[in-house]
């Protein structure tokens, strides 16, 4: 695979270059959604920190407020109330310069069907300000990054659930963002086909990018992630390291053997493996 | 202004590959001017009917037509698709302007409303109906049709971000057919009945339809066409600034 050349290790940040601030802050973060019968509180207080460098896992079942506030973070949805910085960029009065700063591939494979996929990487790529020429080698190379030179002039629309996962994520780095928000990004994909995502995401990683993941499969979370945060109801109920978590529920159950991921999703949510049967999935690596 | 282009030449892109939606722009417009003239031609026979300015009826009816076509806009069906798709939430995480977002669509359906008004007027012009003002009379109607485009585009765009829905949206579409028939369609405004006429004086349409009829039936007359352009410079002003609000308070 090609190398990109541009990193976001190599861009100044926002604050000067100290690289003291996190890439992810949030505190209080709350989503109410109101219509005319009621007021559904999506996520109700979050408090997030993630350090730059690091896989950040987003974790938690259906409807417990993952998108909604990966949606806050990337300023595609306004914040009720709270506060968050991306990048050391306050997202509510910042927006456009957080959008600079930041990768989105969000839960649907955002494409434009009727575009060829080497269309649509250099229209995203003119976008965020690269000239016709910038943008053409940009798309090369991560046509390259993700496997799909093959396919590059191809209708979008006949590509394989993988490939339009591949080229979404091609589409979040044309700017080498500082910070890549994926949600789910291997929902719905064959296990040959996440295993490919999962080893884009160390390469980037690997690259200086942050990389904010949400997902439903926990073995991708502890395969993938430096620390984790379960989300519930709207509510953090637990954040640290995998082996810490681990490590804290097997100390305070007074455990026998080392519990797994599922173990301490399932304890922090306060699911039995019945209940939670179709909420989360367990996948083979 | 470079991302709106961008974002123009796309939807463009996407226009050309899918022929199957424009065709019927072109095919239906076509189908009610042969049928009303059909219809009406012996009644107001061109040698004696003194609104037509010695022409046939077809050429009274034209406007109607190319309003019409220019009504058939498919850029809100694709803008419906794009937000189910979840690429239009990949545009809202770019830096560009929301109004890019907004007029990136508007200006290929100008495009596309230039082509299709000048396909139907040269086929107009083959079967014996002649644009009076000349030239430029009928770079002013095919710009006219465009603008009305851009208009009616601009107005089922709002229909798309308010409701997010394809059915909804396809509903909108249907509002045109009032304003296409609450305007002086088959007569002059002066032939028509008193609540008719009322009706059709507070219409809109009826000042861009009268401007087209002037265009074609007689010489450069701006009475008559300045109307039409203030018209759609104001709807075309007031759907820009609504879109652009929408997008702003998306969520």
């Amino acid at each position: 695979m090609e190398d990109v050349t541009t990193s976001a290790e190599q861009r100044p940040s926002p604050n000067g270059g100290s690289g003291a601030s996190p890439a992810v802050q949030a505190a209080g973060l709350v989503k109410h959604y109101t219509s005319r019968n009621e007021t559904v509180e999506a996520v109700r207080g979050v408090d997030l920190r993630v350090e730059a460098g690091e896989v950040f896992g987003f974790l938690g079942p259906n409807g417990a407020g993952k998108s909604t506030t990966v949606k806050m973070l990337t300023t595609l949805l306004s914040i009720t109330s709270g506060s968050a910085t991306v990048a050391g960029v306050d997202v509510a009065s910042e927006p456009d310069e957080v959008r600079r700063r930041i990768g989105v591939a969000l839960q649907e494979a955002g494409l434009a069907p009727r575009q060829t996929g080497r269309e649509l990487l250099h229209l995203q790529a003119r976008l965020f300000g690269l000239s016709a020429h910038e943008a053409a080698e940009r798309t090369d190379q991560l046509l390259a990054l993700v496997e799909l030179e093959n396919a590059a002039d191809r209708s979008i629309k006949g590509y394989s659930g993988g490939m339009k996962r591949r080229l979404d994520l091609a589409t979040a780095l044309v700017h080498a963002p500082e910070v890549l928000f994926l949600d789910e990004p291997t929902t719905g994909l064959d296990p040959a086909s996440r295993l490919t995502v999962w080893d884009e995401v160390r390469r980037i990683n690997e690259r200086g990018t942050t990389v904010f993941l949400t997902t439903q499969y926990l073995e991708e979370a502890d395969q993938l992630c430096d620390r984790l945060a379960i989300i519930d109801d709207g509510r953090i109920v637990r954040d640290g390291t995998p082996a810490g978590l681990k490590a804290d529920l097997r100390e305070r159950r007074s455990l026998a053997r080392d519990p797994t991921l599922d173990d301490v999703f399932l304890d922090a949510t306060g699911r039995t493996r019945d209940r939670v049967a179709g909420e989360v999935q367990e996948v083979s690596g | 202004m470079t991302q709106a282009w961008l974002l123009g030449q796309r939807a463009l892109r996407e226009g050309l590959r899918t022929p199957d939606a424009l065709l019927p722009t072109l095919f239906i417009p076509l189908f009610f001017l042969v049928v009303n003239v059909g219809q009406a031609a012996k009644i107001f026979p061109g040698d004696t009917t003194a609104f037509l300015h010695g022409q046939g009826y077809g050429a009274f009816q034209l406007p109607s037509s190319l309003l019409l076509a220019a009504s058939f806009g498919t850029a809100a069906l694709f803008l419906v698709e794009e937000i189910e798709g979840g690429y239009f939430d990949k545009l809202r995480a770019t830096p560009i302007p929301r109004s890019a977002i907004v007029l990136g669509r508007l200006i290929a359906e100008s495009v596309k409303g230039l082509l299709i008004a000048t396909a139907l007027v040269v086929l107009g012009l083959i079967f014996g109906i002649s644009i009076a003002s000349g030239i430029a009379g009928f770079v002013l109607l095919v710009v006219l049709t465009a603008l009305w485009a851009v208009v009616f585009s601009g107005f089922m765009q709002l229909i798309a971000l308010k409701t997010r829905s394809a059915a909804a949206t396809n509903s909108g579409s249907l509002v045109f057919f009032p304003l296409l028939f609450l305007t002086p369609n088959f007569v002059p405004r002066d032939l028509l009945t008193r609540p008719m006429e009322i009706a059709a004086t507070f219409n809109p349409v009826t000042y861009v339809m009268e401007a087209m009829r002037s265009l074609i039936l007689e010489d450069l007359v701006w009475g008559d066409i300045l109307p039409g352009f203030a018209v759609v410079a104001v709807a075309g002003a007031a759907m820009l600034a609504l879109n652009v609000r929408i997008i702003e308070r998306y969520d």
